[in-house]
């Protein structure tokens, strides 16, 4: 059990110091996927049916039915996104995270997590931000958070080795404070195999 | 009685002048004891009236002091680069938080040209520390924050404005206050106060009859009524028991109440209970009680920041809040201010030139009331749902808790908006709608609406209309069958052809498409997008109801769930903020995150009682996940949602699904981009049939709010187990990018097909182009 606590005291230096690294070369949030509000014109032509060249026909068609007639062939001008990585945290919320990381060094577990929730609204998408919550709830003994917490984490940190090995050791380290050997063996080769 | 004595009296003979007779004396001591005993009698009478008036007075003295509503707040705005707001929403949030037009550097004040901002907080104690008093400087492009600089106050990155009351939590008698603190007050207001109500405050007993002979010379020189003859306490008491009757009985109790409450409490305790108790005036059903409350009511400002003419002009107001209501009868209001001015000059509590400037200015009160009865109904109804796990009614009607919740005033417009400007042009007069919008990866509520007349305190469809939720359940039948990839991967085919189920009880099923037609075979990413019935229900069987409904479970479905193969067309009955809930577990790549309308609670003085924290859990794999998201995305460009795209912009990438179930009953829309997930519906509240479909009915509704909010698109992570190939969906093989009908799709690793082909009789793509381009 010491030795688990030494190395989750180790580990979270070590998410510390690439939650910080993040932070430094942090930039705007969103990377490009930011859009503005503004409603479309009324009534332009559809998007993405090509079958239905004329707008009336095509509103006919979704009125009568939300099932798109067959035989519409689909021109795509546009297909299902996605993206290797979360986002990075914008220097707002690196700052709470910094703010966040005070407070822990004094103890005061329930601060931080008041600061790294803030963070979190403001970057949803950034990985570090529940790595490091992950960590506060560790440091207030609530393992079963923080192992979801790491989770959330490393849905997010996508083709980023250096988030995944930091978030797969955490795991791996909470796991093993909770007593699931297994599961802490299997978080740990997910990390070597990086 | 009176009158029969006055009738008796004239017609009385005057009794003739006669020898006492012996037993006289005797009746004369007869008559002495009998006077003894009835003023012993009186004594006694008096003083239980006395114990009576005492644990009256002092019961309502005790419980008014502490009887305050609840405050419930919106979430307060977070101003930092980058920040997604628009210049409307800010200054629309400004307006809200009780923030005015001016020079940006008076307290509360801002000045706007274009998108350049100039604001001045007030400061704010959050439950998590204090955010001090700041003068900032930003401009607004792209609907983003820039350029954000502290002009003056501690210097940061990042400035929480004050949030906006958006509500209360009322006693049953409606009475509203904020409560004030003596200590912490401008002294000019007490000693304005006193100089024109009670001179003597401090020297009397409760009833000061000096004071209402100088109040009555006062008057006579002044030639009105200038001054009252009652103390404060008397005041106070009279507060406390708000009958206008004027009769001498009334005026001897006020009397004898206030010296026993000067018996009992000391001059400060009367006096901060009177500054809190005093009654200021009205707005709409409910009473403006003391002075915290009455400045934030008229100036919109914090009492301790108001000056010496706006707190002459509360002190005024006493004698007659609705006579002198500076909005409805403004000269009456600035004569009575500047009476109260003079008298503030003649006690010295404002020196010659002070007093004339302040004599000189105009009333300063805001345009509109900065609170007005709850606005937002429907979301308050849910707080107060979510506050009563945790809290007593009775303690939010009276223990002036404060509440700080999600609610983010800009998307609750735009929803409105969405809700009131669409539901006209559906036709049908008697459908409803409700809006349920969350902060996707956090589960904060953000938005509510609970039906068409979104100011309407009655039913609240987002959270009490169960309605039969149609295709929103398909996702969670193809969740539950990706979660097999050995089995099932987005491009396997399925059959689209009917079939029918007969049961033990001999009764009959046969599923049918919307349309009424069958496609044969279509992949399960289409049959998702473009919603077809056949297929789905042939997956659901397959992979089994048991298998379907532990993955609702699993999401955070509370409603009971049939057993039927119907439920695989949506024959689960659940309300708009359930379907909120499950979905937010699709959008966050599998993990629930239980819906939050409250961040924090704090008892009156600022200490933190109750924290609801963000809380996730995982109930999903996130890498299948991920590959229904491919597929609730592509329903949006090339499915069932894709006309969302005449409201929205093209940019904003989508998913979502569209649910509709028999005859129009309902009209269901659910879709998240990369920060919002929102959930329409509409139907009639009698359940009765419409026209109108997903796509047709609650779509627009959704699509007119979410092109109103700038936002993130949906772009998500590829989780860690997943692969993206080109494929020839129809041949169910890898192919290469070049080839036609090639299309990237995401794969389970491992599941991806084994076999390869070339572009089959199709010259590649690219080479096709130079040859076109060559022979052009």
């Amino acid at each position: 059990m010491m030795r688990v606590q030494i190395r989750v005291q180790v580990f979270r230096r070590a998410v510390v110091c690439a939650v910080l690294l993040l932070a430094g070369c942090a930039s705007g949030p969103g990377g490009g996927i930011y859009v503005p509000a503004g409603e479309r014109p009324q009534a332009p032509k559809p998007p993405l049916t090509d079958g239905a060249a004329n707008p009336a026909d095509e509103q006919q068609v979704w009125r009568k039915s939300d099932q798109p007639a067959e035989g519409q062939t689909q021109q795509q001008t546009a297909v299902p996104g996605y993206r290797e990585s979360g986002d990075q945290m914008p220097a707002a919320a690196a700052g709470l995270v910094k703010e966040a990381d005070a407070l822990m060094a004094q103890g005061e577990g329930a601060a931080a997590i008041t600061r790294l929730e803030r963070a979190q609204r403001i970057a949803p998408r950034s990985a570090a931000v529940y790595f490091k919550l992950s960590e506060v709830y560790v440091m207030t003994g609530q393992f079963g958070s923080a192992e979801q917490f790491t989770l959330k984490g490393l849905s997010l940190a996508g083709r980023d080795e250096r988030l995944q090995r930091s978030g797969w050791l955490l795991l791996a380290d909470i796991r093993r404070a909770r007593g699931n050997v297994a599961g802490a063996q299997q978080a740990e080769s997910r990390a070597a195999s990086l | 009685m009176k009158n029969t004595d006055k009738t008796r009296k004239p017609g009385r003979k005057k009794p003739a002048p006669r020898k006492k007779p012996v037993y006289a004396q005797s009746r004369r001591k007869g008559f002495w004891r009998l006077l003894l005993r009835l003023i012993l009698l009186g004594l006694v009478l008096l003083a239980g009236w006395m114990v009576y008036l005492d644990a009256l007075v002092t019961s309502r003295f005790e419980g008014r002091r502490f009887e305050v509503p609840s405050r419930v707040y919106a979430r307060p705005l977070e101003l930092y680069s980058g920040a997604p707001v628009s210049a409307a929403a800010l200054e629309q949030e400004l307006g809200l938080a009780g923030f005015h037009k001016g020079d940006g550097s008076r307290s509360g004040s801002y000045q706007r040209s274009g998108g350049r901002f100039l604001i001045s907080s007030r400061g704010f104690d959050f439950p998590d520390g204090k955010e001090p008093r700041r003068h900032l400087a930003l401009s607004i492009a792209g609907d983003q924050v820039q350029n954000l600089k502290v002009v003056k106050g501690p210097d940061s990155a990042i400035v929480r404005l004050e949030p906006a009351q958006i509500g209360g939590i009322y006693p049953a008698h409606q009475e509203d206050r904020i409560l004030v603190q003596l200590d912490k007050l401008p002294e000019l207001l007490p000693a304005a106060l006193m100089a024109v109500e009670d001179r003597s405050f401090y020297d009397h007993h409760g009833i000061a009859p000096l004071s209402i002979a100088r109040a009555m010379l006062a008057n006579i020189r002044a030639g009105g009524i200038v001054q009252g003859g009652s103390t404060l306490t008397q005041q106070l008491v009279k507060n406390f028991f708000l009958t206008r009757e004027q009769t001498l009985l009334r005026k001897g109790n006020e009397a004898l109440m206030s010296i026993l409450l000067e018996l009992h409490y000391s001059k400060s305790d009367i006096l901060e209970t009177y500054l809190n108790e005093v009654y200021l005036g009205q707005a709409g059903t409910r009473s403006i009680h003391g002075f915290g409350l009455a400045s934030q009511f008229y100036f919109a400002e914090a009492l301790e920041d108001l000056l010496p003419h706006q707190l002459a002009l509360l002190v005024g107001m006493v004698k007659g809040p609705s006579y002198y209501n500076p909005r409805r009868h403004p000269q009456r209001a600035t004569a009575r201010r500047n009476l109260v001015l003079d008298q503030m000059q003649q006690a010295g509590l404002l020196g010659e030139a002070d007093a004339q400037r302040a004599r000189s200015l105009p009333l300063g009160v805001s345009d509109k009331a900065s609170f007005s009865q709850n606005r937002y109904p429907a979301y308050i109804d849910l707080v107060r749902r979510h506050l009563a796990r945790d809290y007593k009614e009775e303690d939010l009607r009276s223990e002036g808790l404060r509440v700080f919740t999600t609610l983010n005033p800009a998307m609750q417009m735009a929803a409105e908006k969405a809700v009131t400007e669409t539901l006209p042009r559906l036709g049908d007069k008697a459908l409803e709608s409700a809006l349920v919008v969350t902060a996707k990866d956090s589960g904060e509520v953000l938005a509510l609406v609970g039906g068409r007349d979104p100011r309407y305190a009655g039913f609240n469809r987002a959270l009490d209309a169960s309605r039969q939720i149609g295709s929103l359940v398909k996702p969670f039948v193809y969740l539950a069958a990706l979660s097999q990839p050995q089995r099932y991967t987005l491009i396997t085919p399925l059959q689209d052809t009917r079939f029918t189920l007969k049961f033990e009880n001999g009764t009959v099923w046969e599923p049918k498409n919307y349309d009424g037609l069958e496609r044969g075979e279509v992949p399960l990413h289409q049959a998702l997008s473009k919603s077809y019935n056949l297929p789905v229900v042939r997956v659901g069987l397959n992979i089994g109801l048991a298998e379907v409904k532990s993955t609702l479970q699993a999401f955070g479905t509370s409603s009971a769930i049939s057993d039927y193969p119907s439920m695989l067309l949506g024959a689960v009955a659940m309300t708009p903020v359930n379907v909120a809930q499950i979905y937010q577990g699709l959008a966050t790549s599998g993990f629930n995150t239980p819906l939050r309308t409250i961040r924090e609670v704090t008892d009156a003085g600022g200490v933190p009682l109750s924290r609801y924290s963000l809380q996730v859990n995982q109930v999903a794999d996130p890498a299948a996940v991920h590959l229904l998201q491919y597929a609730m995305q592509e329903t949006m460009q090339e499915g069932t949602g894709r006309s969302a795209y005449n409201t929205v912009p093209r940019a904003l990438a989508l998913a979502g699904k569209t649910g509709t179930t028999d005859d129009g009953r309902d009209a269901w829309f659910a879709g998240f981009s990369g920060d919002l997930l929102a959930v329409v519906w509409v139907g009639r509240d009698d359940n009765g049939a419409t026209s109108l479909t997903g796509a047709t009915g609650a779509l627009p509704v959704w699509s007119k709010f979410m092109a109103q909010v700038p936002q993130n698109s949906f772009t998500p992570v590829v989780p860690d187990g997943v692969q993206y190939h080109w494929v020839n969906v129809q041949q169910q093989a890898l192919t290469d990018e070049q080839c036609e009908n090639a299309r990237l799709m995401p794969f389970i690793t491992g599941s991806e097909p084994a076999q390869t082909i070339t572009c089959a009789g199709a010259l590649p793509q690219k080479i096709r182009g130079w040859f076109e381009g060559l022979f052009q």
